[in-house]
């Protein structure tokens, strides 16, 4: 190829390090049985569940612990066979406490059994949102949205396109890209299924340009269907953050506020899609998943099958250990990620990836005052004024805040990424949101 | 484990060499080579004023830092970033006194009583260059010298203008007087009609001559920098180049010096107003890339920097068109970093998706009264 290929993007964004040879060639391999599993309760966006078990029971693998009667909600699953030592308080990725099911495995865990000879082509649309109900999933890109939720949009806004998004555009991680290179099959079935979900015409998977291979993988795992296509993306962050990818691959802009279903669209994550392929086909429910464990920290960066409710300790143990001056574990990307006080919470259903990064990979400094010069203004994809949000964060002025956009940020980190003052907007923004909806409330 | 790791918020990576004293570095850089064209065309005089200047900024930032029970922040470089420019917009005649004075003022009335770096609502140099101008001071900042004068006296040998009994003359460090002819700037030639009067002609030391036959310096000249002008706004040619390295590094943004530029030539063009000639005296390019790309004191936003940018430019030119000063950079600047708080404020950046938003921001209304900003929690 002559020049520099253009492929369909946004405006806006940065270009990180993306450090992703550190991972992506490593296959996927499972991580062992930690001594304890510390399974939250509650793992989505929406209604807390309940316990469905007390201590000393002894649970299968795979079955339901938890649940909720309300709509929003996902039910969570045992993801090894053992007692139940106690259901208690612990400390969670954000920082605050949740409640967890603490389960001792058993010395043996069985295989999951797959339930043969589903017809996936025989199930109808009510049944499909009712199997990923079942199968408690959620989004896995990180947002951890009940999918059956995404799945019903409302009567009066059909969905005619589904995309996968298979960006992968946080830095580090590769979880979705060897799941694309390894079950190609698998995630074109899952899009299948999601587009029979919502009656959708076309199916988009979205890959970024650094993922070359796993483009003709997927073309030629796709070619067989004639509604789905597979489109290459520029490199760029947050190139798959949900609006920007719908604005890249069909040209229709979500309004600020707005759900994608607004446009016509559902925007799935490939893990998501997987997961609903397994959950269909096999009636697996969502127990584990795939985590990149990477950064320049780690002595062997791979990605691994985890068990939810494995701590992170035991993935970095399973990685070789950390190395370096370590100044930062993540859970996440590093762009979106939580950095971790230390490596005791449990890997949930929305974690895409683990990382221990060195100190120097981490550039901190002391926060400046904004000198204005506006470049969180050119990076935001969402043509925000983070700048001014910050101001009128620290004036207490929220009708500013909101002016400038802070309900509109989806908190990329762009701003701060490039920001010469090292200003924190993201802290500023979550503090704007959390207060302006406080005083909607009253 | 390591104990103490860091838990803030995300982003976890931040852009590489992305800082403030990169890009105040990057515009010392710039300006290097029109700093070291000045020395060649003034002699060294250029260098003792930019010594004086670097030197009370330093102080005045220094000194205000203590006042005010601040860090030192020298290291950043932006205080050396306004006493370069600042040096820049005099004459190289300035009496060092006067050049140390409104250095001073520069940084601690113009920068550091506003709050310091990020506060300042003014562009720190040029405001402190205006204020000289409408002091008694004036007189010692309003006389140039020709291009390579130093021929006559050696380059080593400073002067500056020294002012008695209602006459401005030239003076060296030992009080001296020399008698050198005043040159008048190209710029109030053009202003005064008198083409080819006041202008010196003959050969200059690099050879080529640099007035036509009408006595008038050539656009070559005026292009390459052999005039009579301010330290900095001698060469266009160095200045653009240093322009162009700023916009490549990303640390100026392209659209004010395209803003300013092109509406002044496009004015200039349109009422035939000598566009080149315009176009090369004078401190607008000085001004176009240096001054009004100022970070602190330029708008945000795209729409507000192109609504800055062209606003400038056509103030220079109503301001060389109808006013009786030859110039107008440094005060159409002065006027639009106001002009800013207002562009920031009220015109609007659609957010994406946004649809029939209006030009003008408007505030959402939230519950009444609005309340104190949430206190701490202990």
């Amino acid at each position: 190829m002559s020049g520099k290929a253009v492929f369909k993007t946004f405006a806006g964004g940065i270009h990180p390090p993306y450090n992703k040879e550190l991972a992506k060639d490593k296959a996927i391999r499972e991580c062992p049985v930690p001594a304890k599993v510390y399974i939250p309760l509650s793992q989505h966006i929406g209604a807390p569940n309940e316990s469905l078990v007390a201590a000393g029971d002894h649970v299968e693998l795979g079955q339901r612990i938890g649940a909720s009667e309300a709509f929003v909600s996902a039910p969570v699953h045992s993801s090894v066979a053992g007692t139940v030592k106690e259901i208690a308080e612990v400390t969670g990725f954000t920082g605050a406490k949740v409640k967890c099911v603490v389960i001792t495995p058993d010395a043996e865990q069985p295989q999951f059994a797959k339930q043969p000879g589903k017809d996936l082509d025989a199930y109808s649309d009510e049944e499909i949102r009712a199997i990923a109900r079942e199968a408690g999933l959620v989004g896995m890109g990180g947002a951890a949205f009940p999918t059956h939720v995404k799945l019903t949009p409302p009567a009066d806004k059909p969905v005619d396109t589904v995309i996968i998004n298979a960006c992968e555009c946080e830095p580090f991680l590769t979880c979705d890209h060897r799941l694309m290179l390894e079950r190609p099959a698998d995630l074109v079935a899952g899009l299948k299924l999601l587009m029979k979900a919502v009656g959708a015409r076309d199916g988009i998977i979205g890959i970024e340009a650094n993922k070359m291979d796993a483009v003709e993988v997927m073309r030629e795992a796709a070619g067989g269907v004639e509604a789905v296509k597979v489109e290459v993306l520029d490199v760029k962050y947050p190139e798959g953050a949900e609006k920007m990818l719908i604005f890249a691959l069909t040209g229709r802009k979500v309004p600020p506020g707005k759900l994608p279903s607004e446009v016509g669209c559902l925007v799935q994550n490939v893990g998501t899609a997987i997961a609903l392929y397994e959950a269909a086909a096999w009636g697996k429910p969502l127990y584990e998943r795939v985590v990149t464990v990477s950064g320049d920290g780690i002595a062997q960066p791979d990605n691994l099958l985890v068990r939810i409710g494995t701590p992170i300790q035991d993935l970095l143990d399973a990685c070789g250990g950390t190395k370096g001056s370590l100044a930062k574990v993540v859970m996440g990307g590093p762009m979106t990620g939580w950095a971790q006080p230390d490596a005791a919470a449990p890997v949930v259903k929305g974690t895409s990836g683990v990382l221990a990064l060195t100190a120097d990979m981490v550039d901190v400094a002391e926060e400046h005052e904004c000198v204005r010069c506006g470049k969180c203004v050119d990076v935001c994809p969402m043509f925000l004024q983070p700048n001014f949000i910050v101001q009128a964060v620290k004036r207490g002025e929220w009708d500013k805040a909101e002016m400038w956009g802070a309900l509109d940020c989806f908190e990329c980190g762009c701003c701060s990424f490039t920001c010469p003052a090292y200003i924190p907007h993201v802290t500023y923004v979550r503090k704007a949101k959390a207060d302006i909806a406080a005083l909607k409330k009253r | 484990m390591a104990g103490n790791l860091l838990t803030n918020v995300s982003p976890h990576l931040h852009k590489k060499d992305e800082t403030i004293s990169r890009a105040m570095r990057d515009v010392l850089i710039a300006l290097a080579p029109a700093a070291i064209w000045a020395m060649v065309v003034f002699g060294f005089n250029v260098v003792l004023v930019l010594a004086v200047s670097c030197a009370a900024a330093a102080l005045a930032e220094v000194v205000m830092r203590k006042l005010r029970r601040r860090k030192i922040t020298l290291k950043d470089y932006s205080a050396m970033v306004t006493a370069v420019l600042f040096a820049f917009l005099l004459p190289p005649t300035t009496p060092l006194w006067v050049v140390a004075i409104g250095s001073f003022i520069a940084i601690a009335v113009f920068k550091e009583l506003f709050g310091g770096l990020g506060k300042n609502v003014l562009n720190p140099a040029v405001t402190a260059r205006l204020l000289l101008w409408i002091t008694p001071m004036a007189v010692y900042t309003t006389r140039f010298v020709r291009p390579f004068y130093w021929k006559t006296t050696g380059f080593f040998t400073p002067i500056a203008t020294s002012f008695s009994k209602g006459v401005t003359s030239f003076q060296t460090l030992a009080g001296n007087q020399t008698d050198l002819a005043v040159a008048a700037t190209p710029l109030s030639l053009l202003k005064s009609g008198r083409w080819g009067v006041d202008v010196l002609t003959g050969p200059t030391p690099i050879g080529a001559t640099w007035t036509n036959s009408a006595g008038r310096p050539t656009l070559g000249s005026l292009f390459l920098g052999l005039k009579s002008g301010c330290i900095g706004e001698v060469s266009v040619l160095l200045l653009l180049l240093g322009g162009l390295y700023l916009i490549w590094r990303g640390t100026i943004d392209w659209r004010i010096p395209t803003g300013i530029i092109g509406s002044f030539l496009l004015l200039n063009l349109v009422f035939w107003n000598q566009p080149l000639y315009n176009l090369f005296t004078g401190g607008l390019f000085l001004g176009a890339f240096f001054m009004a790309t100022d970070w602190v004191t330029s708008p945000v936003t795209r729409r507000g920097k192109w609504i800055y940018a062209v606003g400038i430019g056509v103030t220079v030119f109503l301001i060389r068109m109808l006013h009786y000063r030859p110039e107008g950079v440094a005060i159409a600047i002065f006027m639009w970093n106001i002009g800013t708080l207002l562009i920031d404020r009220y015109v609007a950046q659609p957010k994406f998706g946004e649809v029939g938003v209006g030009v003008l921001n408007k505030l959402p209304i939230l519950p009444e009264p609005v309340p104190a900003p949430a206190k701490k929690e202990a």
